[in-house]
């Protein structure tokens, strides 16, 4: 397969999440090669066609099928040059860009949204073809690493997500831990659920598997199993087709899919899937799974950020230093930006367009704090000193949300999909969901959610449990006033109390 | 065939089990250790827990461990969560599950651990239907013992007291009466059926607030279960959710016209059909390809001698 990356001869790539809507693809025989890459994590801005030749982009936002058509006939007529080719298409391009020829990432500069100031590890989405070896390879993938450099990396490389088996820690000290342990390695490539996870699977894969491959020749691992929803289509066959056309894989890669509930993702979970098992419950740590894991075997579960931001590490000498962070709720697209630590959660909403004034948001996953001060730094010590999540996910509630009933909600949630196992998540999110039922027949008890919100999370199984209770406590402390108002009648959104009345 | 092969063949008992739940790693310690608890050195030998040090010593407060059976290999369910210390080196974990490393300093009377093993110890209650005075086992309840001897006066979140949510009573089998109302889900009948007496029968199922003790075969009732009546499950049941029958209201308080079994609203009876002697689910097995009509007569007539037909023993589901 030829590289697109040189971009020597035009290419007109066609990028859009979902399944792919018909992209005319074309070689570079027929003088202009169309072809369809990957989301670029913004869907607001897809479907985006890139027309590119000789270090010029030209960037058409939302464009549809017949779009796409009269972009390539303008390219075939200005004979190839992007410039001439937008003077001729009836759509403006939003953005001209000028980069070096070999450029490996979409250049974004002067679209709104996809222009962060970092985009490394999401660099690859909307611009190299997901399981086209050739462009991973022209953007340097595919070197088989030094094992030292990988430990070196994940002394300070830190596990994205509640999926990963070290959650926001540190990995290398895990990674001994398999090293030095009796049995055959497995590494676990957890994908269930998160949007960001979903993303790079459906337009970065080579980025996890590379992530993922250097991690067990690391460990000496016998075999690379990704784990993903069965309901996320699209990244399972992506990550499929992009693992066979692994140039000479040097461990056996299996993909495998999960019920697609929530608590599919919790790591011992997952492997409970893996193996095959009909009901899915935590299972008890310690020994954690990196000592007696899948099948009894030592096993490394990360998502697939921390692989990426591995494989990006190894190739590039260091870190990138970014986090990924997934916008949605109240916002007119959901969308997914890299951004550099340092960056606040008020960056990452630039992305998006609010439905109405912005009022507060859930950070953080499922079980994400509430907060209406957006300006923390994306990094997890400003956000667990926030008492926020780290999911790397902000989820916006306009004006008239009521976060009563929103923190409500969740804890509904929670005590409809625990996996029933312990006390204090089966029971304790059911008591929780009463005890904020009750407040709509006047009876608050602060102290009484405090407690059981507590011991939810001192005591609980997993992370299922001991998040669980976290979107009602951080609503409690910035918003005790909604709390004390339904418990005296009356809904300050005006959206919960009134239909009970009616 | 040989009887050698024909060996080989068979796989073994325990394949076509499926409990419904998780495959926890072994949680003794790997080495002999030496703890401290509430102040006293205790010697522990490998494949200990903390709880194991706190069985030996007189603890500052008490650690109800209500879920936690400890004999026969069954458990640690680790659960109920009324275990929970406090320990310098990891914070607050369960005693029940939590290996026992050389080194470790255990308190039981640090505040938020007992505030921990008290809310669940209420928890468990919360689920439970307390109406011990038509229970069989009162007098003889683990949960009743941990309530009373953990001082527990009104529980915090109440006790299921609502006829509209109560399971209905399972007396369908002749020897053993389920009242699901009262289990704390301790699993302690699901691993005595599965690893101690490899029967298959019962499983958990479900999730959340509908997690349940059901059985394999998706039977509603235990008469339609394909359990053998050994009745192990009810030796290690720790409240009157697993009763032997005739003895189900051996100790209730004579209320003229309160029985157990009028506690609850509905009751699946024993249907006085003659039955077949019961088959464990290894058997019901073959005749899965059967449509669901053809199947419970096919059930009872099904070959038992199956391991003769080379075939029928290589597919083993």
């Amino acid at each position: 397969m030829t590289s697109i990356i040189p971009n020597q001869k035009p290419v007109i790539r066609v990028s859009e999440s979902g399944f792919r809507r018909s992209v005319p693809e074309r070689g570079a025989d027929q003088g202009v090669t169309v072809t369809a890459v990957g989301s670029t994590g913004l869907p607001a801005v897809e479907p985006l066609v890139t027309v590119t030749q000789a270090g010029e982009t030209a960037l058409y936002t939302q464009c549809s099928p017949a779009d796409v058509e009269a972009i390539i006939d303008a390219l075939e007529a200005a004979g190839g040059d992007v410039d001439d080719a937008a003077d001729r298409a009836k759509k403006t391009p939003e953005a001209v860009v000028d980069h070096e020829p070999t450029a490996t990432r979409l250049p974004t500069a002067g679209v709104p949204g996809l222009d962060t100031r970092a985009r490394s590890v999401l660099g690859g989405c909307g611009w190299r073809r997901p399981t086209n070896p050739a462009d991973y390879e022209a953007a340097a993938g595919f070197e088989p690493p030094d094992p030292e450099a990988v430990l070196e990396l994940g002394a300070s490389l830190r596990g994205r997500g509640w999926g990963d088996l070290c959650h926001d820690a540190p990995l290398a000290e895990t990674w001994e831990t398999v090293r030095g342990a009796a049995g055959s390695p497995v590494v676990v490539v957890n994908g269930h659920g998160t949007t960001a996870d979903t993303l790079l699977l459906e337009s970065a894969p080579f980025e996890v598997l590379d992530g993922a491959v250097a991690l067990a020749r690391t460990v000496e691992a016998d075999s690379v199993i990704v784990y993903a929803s069965a309901a996320d289509d699209r990244a399972v066959d992506t990550v499929r087709e992009a693992a066979a056309n692994y140039p000479e894989l040097p461990v056996g890669v299996d993909v495998v899919t999960g019920p697609p509930e929530y608590r599919a993702a919790e790591p011992t979970m997952a492997l409970e899937a893996i193996e095959g098992n009909h009901r899915l419950e935590a299972r008890l740590r310690p020994p954690g799974p990196e000592e007696v894991g899948l099948h009894g075997q030592p096993t490394l579960i990360h998502t697939p950020r921390t692989l990426a931001h591995l494989a990006v590490g190894l190739r590039e000498g260091e870190l990138p230093g970014t986090r990924l962070l997934t916008v949605t709720g109240d916002v007119d697209a959901t969308a997914t930006v890299e951004l550099p630590a340092d960056d606040t959660l008020a960056d990452g909403l630039d992305a998006v367009d609010l439905n109405g004034r912005f009022k507060a948001a859930r950070v953080g996953g499922r079980f994400g704090g509430l907060t209406s001060d957006l300006d923390v730094a994306v990094d997890p010590e400003s956000l667990a000193a926030a008492d926020l999540g780290t999911e790397g996910s902000v989820h916006v509630l306009a004006e008239d949300r009521c976060l009563v009933e929103f923190v409500g909600k969740t804890a509904t949630f929670a005590a409809e999909e625990n996996c029933g196992r312990c006390v204090p998540c089966r029971e304790g999110t059911t008591q929780l969901a009463g005890l904020l039922r009750d407040i709509y027949d006047g009876s608050y008890a602060p102290e009484k959610i405090d407690e059981l919100v507590r011991v939810m999370s001192t005591s609980s199984i997993c992370e299922f449990g001991v998040q669980a209770g976290r979107p009602v406590r951080t609503a409690l402390s910035e918003f005790e006033a909604e709390f004390e108002a339904h418990a005296d009648g009356h809904c300050p959104a005006g959206s919960c109390l009134d239909p009970l009345e009616a | 065939m040989s009887s050698d092969q024909q060996q080989a063949e068979i796989p073994p008992l325990t394949e076509g089990i499926a409990p419904g739940t998780a495959t926890d790693p072994p949680v003794g310690s790997e080495a002999a250790a030496t703890v401290t608890v509430d102040g006293t050195e205790v010697a522990l030998d490998a494949g200990s827990t903390l709880l194991d040090a706190l069985d030996r010593i007189e603890t500052d407060d008490y650690v109800p461990a209500l879920c936690h059976y400890g004999r026969q290999e069954i458990g640690p369910r680790s659960e109920c969560r009324t275990c929970m210390v406090d320990t310098e080196e990891y914070g607050i974990v369960p005693a029940c599950s939590f290996p026992a490393r050389d080194g470790m300093t255990v308190r039981t009377a640090a505040r938020e651990a007992a505030e921990a093993r008290d809310v669940n110890l209420d928890l468990v209650l919360s689920d439970h239907n307390l109406r011990c005075t038509t229970c069989g086992k009162n007098g003889r309840c683990e949960l009743q013992d941990a309530s009373i001897e953990n001082e527990v006066e009104e529980p915090r979140y109440g006790v299921l007291d609502d006829r509209d949510e109560y399971e209905p009573l399972d007396d369908s089998s002749p020897f053993i009466q389920i009242d699901r109302n009262k289990c704390i889900l301790c699993n302690r009948c699901v691993e005595s059926c599965n690893d101690v007496q490899v029967e298959g029968v019962l499983r958990i199922e479900g999730t959340g607030k509908d997690t349940r003790i059901g059985f394999q075969n998706g039977a509603e009732t235990m008469d339609e279960s394909t359990c053998v009546s050994c009745g192990h499950c009810v030796t290690v049941c720790p409240t009157g959710a697993l009763v032997e029958k005739g003895i189900e209201d051996a100790t209730t308080i004579p209320l003229p016209g309160f029985t157990q079994k009028n506690s609850i609203g509905k009751t699946y009876e024993h249907s006085t059909q003659a039955k077949a002697p019961m088959t464990p689910k290894k058997q019901d097995e073959q005749t899965e390809t059967v449509d669901s009509e053809s199947r419970t007569t096919d059930s009872e007539t099904v070959d038992v001698d199956v391991w003769d037909d080379a075939s029928g023993g290589g597919e083993w589901p």
